[in-house]
């Protein structure tokens, strides 16, 4: 193998450089299910390589094959020369954040590798000083006594690429990094990557947002149920070749069906008002928001955070009171008190983040799925003073929502928290209509879910529509608007601007971030 | 549709639909719960073998189950609260302030009392009423001012111990109506009423949890707090509704305590909390809340009431008697801990071999 012989643009021509990952046929199994099979793949010094793949594809065993986290059964993984496990070469920036909140970030960059006085004191001088060094390409040494928890969301991020860059590793690792974070801080987390991409950093990138990953990476590695579906540069692999990869050839021509067209052919409303809010105010968050929606029609409600969407799904799904407006549901009025309240006015609710608000990880995926309706199911033993509800009218419930969902799971009795990520967001899904609301409510409904699972959730949703439902979908994601048919803009709790069917991905994203005017 | 996904779906389908491949290992759903069991049956095998006056009717419904009931009532109303994930610490101080606050007002002045003399049926609505506002006065600072649920109950353990020594004067009050020493004294069908209460109230707790709205509500709870809410689960009226059925069934296990022994003392009730602890964590309530089951709780308690016989009956020196009690209580949880590998392996064998969609 040729070494360095061409040293003027060593980012811009990765393949002369000399393998700083070498993962060769490595093969992982957990009991029954093989997470791996045969894996290969070589990440030269100074390359951005995309790793995709669908939830359950193996993305995350592999991650922690190269982490050491776990080790193969078979085949071997050799990182800068050396087998892997010997050192710990490759740090991981996860999705979920790995800081401890209360304390500072210069304790939360130098944990566990505390730099020491004699006596193995703590030297906290020195843990602060390498802290402002860390932190000082980004702009942020003013953070550096500040607790993480007192952090913007991007600047947590941040933190956590320093720390993982603390250790010095040969690889950085970033897993779903723009996850929770809106666009705009999304956009200055992308000028901070592009840093490390000009050090000449070696990364490796988790994500499932494509765009990112062409913005930013060399070459691609594409895992398809446990095996490589796709290894090249990403010059030679354009969109549409990389979406067949990570799906399967069969679902190619699925994925383009539903996130273009589906849009025009959006059903209109014509079944009459389902939904209609007049002058909603929540003070300092939402001023003056009105709003009506057909029976049968998906009006979508997009901003960035703090943009006041997320208290219109709060006072919408019962959990936060509006200071003054009024809401009617056909020609009912809902006053918001709490969620059972919602739920009887005919509202069903779909919360922003599954793992906060959606899921019972204890609970079985029926138990999970029927928990809004747990009342309405329960039969009367003796009237008005003993109910029970029964196992098998639970279970039949769920079979009609599985099947309206498409939930893929071994039993009905399986715990949730076995679930891929896109399957638990249908049992989410399922608990909202499990009440037989006249409103859909959805936040965020596709966020951390695999391409082939939003198609489902889209197809279910346009079902929904077809039965006469009213969607409002409350997201930044131009993705979950596919089914609207007008886009309600918000920017600092006002309505800037109403997008027709005819709304494109960069319109959005301009009005969302106040530009555009 | 693609056919990948339509493929797992329907074989999904199938299973859920298909009954028969389910049936046979359907018994397993309860093998959590029951694990204690063949623990059990060795301690009866064990007992029988070394004194013959352990496997007897008296010894175990008597002795074993009539010496737990008390245990029994408490530990339930324990779980039901650990299940919710919160606790009561208090609970083993309206053990004794219960029936005393009811005893001081219906005993004459010369046995202790104050010189109410109530009726004694007013006397056991006291029994009730006094743990009816514990509950409230508990549930309210837990629930609705979100206070601490330790710390509360932990201070209201050592002010209603206060209490009741405060209203007694330190004293034991042995002299009681009849009517105080009615459940202890009576049998039905060959068995104490207190046992029969004890099997009513894990019977009752048991269809609660297991059929019942609210039962569901309640794991969900401790399951993930926030995720009930949202999906319209009135969370603090249900812990607050709890926090008041625990303490109901505290002054309900104090007034057992009191009809057994046929006195109230000040110190009844005193540390019985850890044991109830011990018992729901080895019959398999999670203490991180959202998992484990009554009958699963009850079993603990029986196993725990065996030991204690074993011990008695073996004629185990009285000052040994507390250190092998807390080893016991130890390996027990090491056992509990051995269930809580056999989950999974449950969880395996329930999806009868079929590939699990895990991330």
């Amino acid at each position: 193998m040729p070494i360095e012989t061409s040293t003027e643009r060593p980012a811009a021509m990765p393949g002369v450089q000399p393998p700083q990952i070498e993962v060769r046929r490595v093969s992982k199994a957990f009991g029954p299910t093989r997470a791996l099979i045969d894996v290969s793949l070589t990440v030269r010094r100074g390359e951005t390589r995309a790793l995709l793949g669908r939830n359950g594809a193996g993305k995350s065993t592999l991650v922690g094959l190269l982490t050491g986290m776990l080790r193969p059964d078979s085949g071997e993984i050799v990182i800068g020369g050396e087998a892997a496990g010997a050192a710990r070469s490759v740090s991981c920036v996860y999705q979920h954040s790995h800081l401890v909140p209360a304390m500072t970030v210069a304790e939360n960059i130098a944990i566990g590798n505390y730099p020491r006085r004699p006596g193995r004191r703590i030297d906290w001088k020195a843990v602060r000083a390498r802290a402002v060094d860390a932190l000082r390409p980004w702009g942020l040494e003013h953070v550096v006594d500040r607790p993480v928890e007192k952090l913007e969301p991007v600047q947590v991020k941040v933190v956590e690429i320093c720390r993982a860059l603390a250790q010095n590793p040969l690889v950085l690792m970033l897993d779903e990094p723009t996850a929770g974070l809106d666009r705009q801080d999304a956009e200055q987390l992308f000028t901070f990557i592009d840093t490390l991409k000009q050090k000449s950093v070696t990364l490796i990138y988790v994500s499932h947002h494509l765009d990112e990953v062409y913005r930013f990476c060399d070459s691609a590695t594409v895992l398809r149920d446990s095996r490589v579906a796709a290894d090249a540069p990403l010059d030679c692999l354009p969109k549409a070749e990389l979406i067949a990869a990570m799906t399967g050839e069969a679902q190619a021509e699925n994925q383009s069906r539903w996130t273009a067209p589906a849009r025009r052919t959006a059903v209109s409303g014509t079944a009459g008002i389902g939904l209609t809010i007049k002058n909603l105010s929540v003070p300092g968050r939402v001023h003056d928001f009105s709003l009506q929606v057909a029976r049968g029609e998906c009006v979508g409600v997009a901003g960035l955070d703090g943009s006041g969407k997320a208290e219109i799904g709060a006072v919408l799904s019962g959990l936060l009171t509006p200071a003054s407006g009024t809401i009617t549901i056909g020609d009912r009025r809902y006053r918001p008190r709490d969620v059972r309240t919602a739920i009887d006015a005919g509202i069903g609710y779909v919360p922003p983040n599954r793992h906060q608000q959606g899921i019972v990880p204890q609970m079985t995926i029926t138990d999970n799925s029927t928990l809004t309706a747990v009342r309405k199911l329960s039969r009367k033993v003796v009237p008005g003073v003993l109910s029970a509800l029964w196992p098998s009218d639970c279970r039949r419930v769920f079979e009609r929502l599985a099947a309206q969902w498409d939930i893929v799971a071994a039993s009905p009795d399986q715990l949730i928290s076995q679930l891929s990520g896109g399957n638990q967001q249908k049992c989410v899904m399922a608990r909202a209509i499990a009440t037989h609301p006249e409103i859909l409510v959805l936040q965020n409904p596709t966020a951390g879910v695999d391409v082939a699972a939003k198609a489902s959730i889209m197809r279910s949703l346009e079902d929904m529509l077809r039965r006469g439902l009213a969607l409002v979908v409350i997201s930044e994601d131009a993705d979950d608007f596919v089914l609207a048919s007008r886009i309600v803009v918000l920017n600092h709790g006002r309505v800037v601007d109403e997008l027709g069917a005819e709304w494109t991905d960069r319109e959005l994203v301009a009005t969302m971030q106040g530009g555009l005017q | 549709m693609n056919s990948d996904l339509n493929g797992t779906a329907s074989a999904a389908a199938a299973g859920a639909r298909g009954a028969s491949p389910r049936m046979g290992l359907a018994f397993l759903g309860s093998l959590r719960e029951l694990v204690l069991v063949p623990v059990i049956v060795l301690l009866l095998i064990f007992g029988s073998l070394v004194h013959p006056a352990f496997l007897t009717w008296n010894n175990i419904v008597g002795n074993v189950m009539g010496g737990t009931s008390v245990l029994a009532i408490l530990v339930v109303a324990e779980a039901l609260l650990i299940i919710a994930g919160k606790f009561d610490l208090s609970l083993q101080s309206t053990v004794a302030l219960a029936p005393m606050a009811s005893a001081v007002l219906v005993v004459p002045t010369v046995y202790g009392g104050t010189g109410a003399e109530l009726s004694p049926f007013l006397g056991i609505a006291i029994v009730f009423a006094v743990g009816l506002a514990v509950g409230m006065f508990n549930g309210f600072l837990v629930a609705k001012l979100k206070l601490n649920a330790f710390i509360v109950t932990l201070a209201m353990l050592i002010l209603l111990q206060g209490l009741t020594i405060g209203i007694s004067n330190g004293r034991t009050i042995a002299n009681l109506p009849d009517a105080y020493n009615f459940i202890g004294m009576t049998r039905v069908l060959f068995i104490p009423l207190e046992v029969w209460i004890a099997l009513a109230v894990i019977a009752g707790a048991a269809y609660f949890m297991r059929f019942h709205a609210i039962g569901r509500e309640i794991y969900a709870i401790g399951g993930n707090v926030e995720a009930a809410r949202a999906a319209g689960v009135r969370v603090e009226r249900v812990v607050f509704g709890l926090f008041i059925l625990a303490s109901l069934l505290a002054a309900l296990a104090g007034l057992v305590l009191t009809s057994r022994i046929a006195s109230v003392s000040t110190g009844q009730g005193a540390n019985i909390i850890f044991t109830v602890f011990a018992a729901s964590v080895i019959g398999g309530i999670d203490l991180n809340g959202g998992r484990g089951r009554i009958v699963g709780a009850a079993t603990g308690v029986l196993l725990l009431g065996i030991i204690q016989n074993l011990l008695v009956l073996l004629e185990v020196p009285p000052f040994w008697v507390t250190a092998i009690y807390g080893a016991v209580i130890l390996v027990s949880m090491m056992l509990g801990a051995f269930a809580g590998y056999l989950g999974p392996l449950v969880d395996a064998l329930k999806a009868g071999g079929e590939k699990t969609p895990r991330r």
